[in-house]
């Protein structure tokens, strides 16, 4: 396992797109100490190898395809209605590219 | 006693018999909501509400929900209302659809009378850290306990007899720990069991539509409503949907329920241990056949690891939508990236935060194998476990929480066993998809305590069965602040 330092938490906040105070971190490095003992509950456990890891309690067999019907798409009044940065029927951001 | 503080099937017959009116019944609703200090809630919806109340014609014999007014927590969209799941990050945000949940409520003419607070996106289990601040326990007058979480809000219109049932959501505990702080029955169906769509989700492979009432029958009688396939939600199960009130009265004998001794025994409040032996030995002599098993405790231990790394990891990927851009309050910035960033930074708790963190460390490329991976392993490995027991029995049967509720300021050794089993075994439900169910046990200094029961997936209706039988039991149905009861145990 990656060693857990304040500049491990510092990349990981980057990554997730947003920042903690100086507080906050040293908070989140002080809960990891307590986190990596319960970690250790599950390193404990034998036989995990063989097991297929569970991404869902039971599998669901509902593949199918719907009827190909044609809907009405969302209003584009309505698609806008919540974003807060909105201009001529489109939300607007800082330029990407040039 | 006021007719809003009988059970859901009790309204029901003073609707039909014109005892009283929906708009007699939502119009003391909203003024109970308004005379509590509990922080119950994010929005009063009382125009709507009364409007609605107003249009409805001549009472529904056939249906129990016909005018009875209900809350929602606010994870749950409801069109043209505000819906922040207690975010900041979400502040002004209206859906632009109904929750399917909502939509088959208003379909049998429940009346929203308001939307609940909430641990922030659902993730907490104390009722501590929505956007509003603490949701308090209405058992306590002096505000010094929590409720519990997440769907506090939730939990706290009910016991305060504002309204007979409040939907929630359940991804570890968070309608069934709080039904046992709370004094309710709080009840998770199967995985599957009722549609997600609008349900904001934190750990898809975990949540669970769930909701509190105050007796196993309305529990029951709400999922004849809620259960089924939904084509909005493709994790909506195609297994048939059961009349789930029809076997309250069966009687327990032969019945063999499974007392899971090393979640017991770490518990150590004597008075709970003792009211949890005494409705086992009542069990025994209503002809429930009583087993004690011990489920590994080594396994126990790990529920609580196993349950953080997935849920977090799987939070830190479906929160990334919450950008500020399609949606909540938008902050500018030089680049997408910076729009983002400020918006994030400012709209999260430090909590919410926090636990994004631990999410992103568990996927990170180093360690995903040792510790997302495994705890997905070892999650297979707690439910192989847990079917091969209720495979050979009807139910589990274990005591909710380790205490009432606790109080707000205090904390817990959280590598204790008390900590790591006692108080997070509820998990378990949720690794499983399974049906379970809290109901009140006893009340230890005024303050209630509940148990729980699990069954195997799909069979709710031998859950419900079993748990009207408890209830007979321990005599708490229809618990309430202002009703209250002193229980048999």
């Amino acid at each position: 396992m990656k060693e857990i330092t304040l500049d491990v938490l510092h990349d990981a906040a980057t990554r997730l797109l947003f920042d903690m105070s100086d507080e906050e971190y040293q908070t989140l490095f002080e809960e990891f100490k307590i986190l990596t003992k319960q970690m250790e509950t599950i390193g404990r456990i034998q036989g995990l190898d063989e097991l297929e890891p569970m991404t869902f309690p039971f599998d669901c067999g509902n593949s199918y395809l719907r009827e190909d019907v044609a809907e009405e798409p969302l209003p584009r009044e309505e698609a806008l209605a919540n974003a807060g940065s909105v201009q001529d029927n489109e939300i607007k951001l800082p330029k990407v590219v040039g | 006693m006021s007719i809003l503080d009988l059970t859901i099937s009790e309204i029901h017959q003073a609707l039909v018999n014109k005892t009283t009116t929906p708009v007699e019944l939502v119009k003391e609703a909203l003024a109970r909501a308004k005379a509590n200090n509990d922080n119950a809630f994010e929005i009063l919806i009382e125009e709507q509400a009364i409007k609605e109340a107003e249009a409805l014609g001549e009472p529904e014999v056939d249906n129990p929900f016909w005018g009875i007014p209900f809350v929602l927590k606010d994870n749950f969209s409801t069109k043209g209302i505000e819906t922040t799941a207690s975010s900041n990050i979400l502040n002004g945000y209206i859906p632009l659809f109904d929750a399917t949940v909502y939509a088959k409520l208003k379909k049998k003419k429940a009346i929203l009378i308001g939307k609940t607070t909430l641990d922030e996106l659902a993730m907490g289990g104390t009722g501590t850290t929505g956007h509003k601040g603490t949701t308090f326990n209405p058992w306590d007058p002096k505000h010094e306990r929590l409720v519990g979480g997440s769907s506090c809000g939730s939990a706290a219109c009910v016991s305060a007899g504002i309204v007979p049932f409040a939907m929630g959501s359940d991804t570890g505990d968070s309608v069934r720990k709080p039904a046992s702080y709370a004094g309710l029955v709080g009840f998770k169906p199967s995985w599957g069991r009722i549609s997600r769509y609008g349900l904001f989700p934190f750990a898809p492979s975990l949540d669970h539509v769930a909701y509190f009432t105050r007796d196993v029958k309305d529990a029951a009688l709400l999922l004849d409503v809620l259960a089924g396939r939904d084509l909005h939600d493709a994790t909506s199960s195609l297994e048939p949907v059961e009349r789930y009130e029809e076997d309250l009265s069966a009687p327990l004998k032969g019945k063999k329920i499974a007392v899971i001794d090393d979640i017991v025994q770490t518990i150590s409040d004597q008075k709970i241990q003792l009211a949890f032996k005494r409705s086992c030995e009542e069990l025994a002599k209503q002809g429930a056949i009583i087993e004690h098993i011990r489920f590994g405790e080594d396994l126990l231990q790990s529920i609580y690891a196993t349950y953080i790394v997935i849920s977090c990891s799987e939070a830190t990927s479906n929160d990334a939508n919450l950008d500020g851009i399609k949606f909540g309050p938008f902050y500018p910035g030089k680049t997408y990236q910076e729009v983002m960033f400020n918006a994030r930074t400012k709209g999260f708790s430090e909590l919410i935060k926090r636990r994004f963190v631990i999410g992103s460390f568990s996927l990170m490329s180093e360690n995903q194998d040792i510790l997302f991976r495994r705890a997905q392993k070892n999650r297979r490995k707690i439910v192989n476990r847990l079917n091969e027991i209720l495979a050979k029995v009807d139910a589990i049967y274990v005591p909710a929480a380790p205490s009432v509720a606790p109080k707000i300021v205090s904390s817990s050794y959280k590598l204790s066993d008390e900590y790591l089993i006692a108080d997070n075994h509820l998990a378990l439900g949720n690794f499983g998809g399974l049906p379970s169910i809290t109901l009140p046990l006893m009340l230890e200094d005024g303050l209630p305590v509940g148990v729980n029961l699990t069954g195997a997936a799909f069979e709710e209706k031998k859950l419900l069965s079993l748990a009207a039988g408890l209830e007979r039991i321990t005599g708490l149905a229809n618990l309430s602040v202002l009703n209250k009861k002193e229980g048999n145990l």
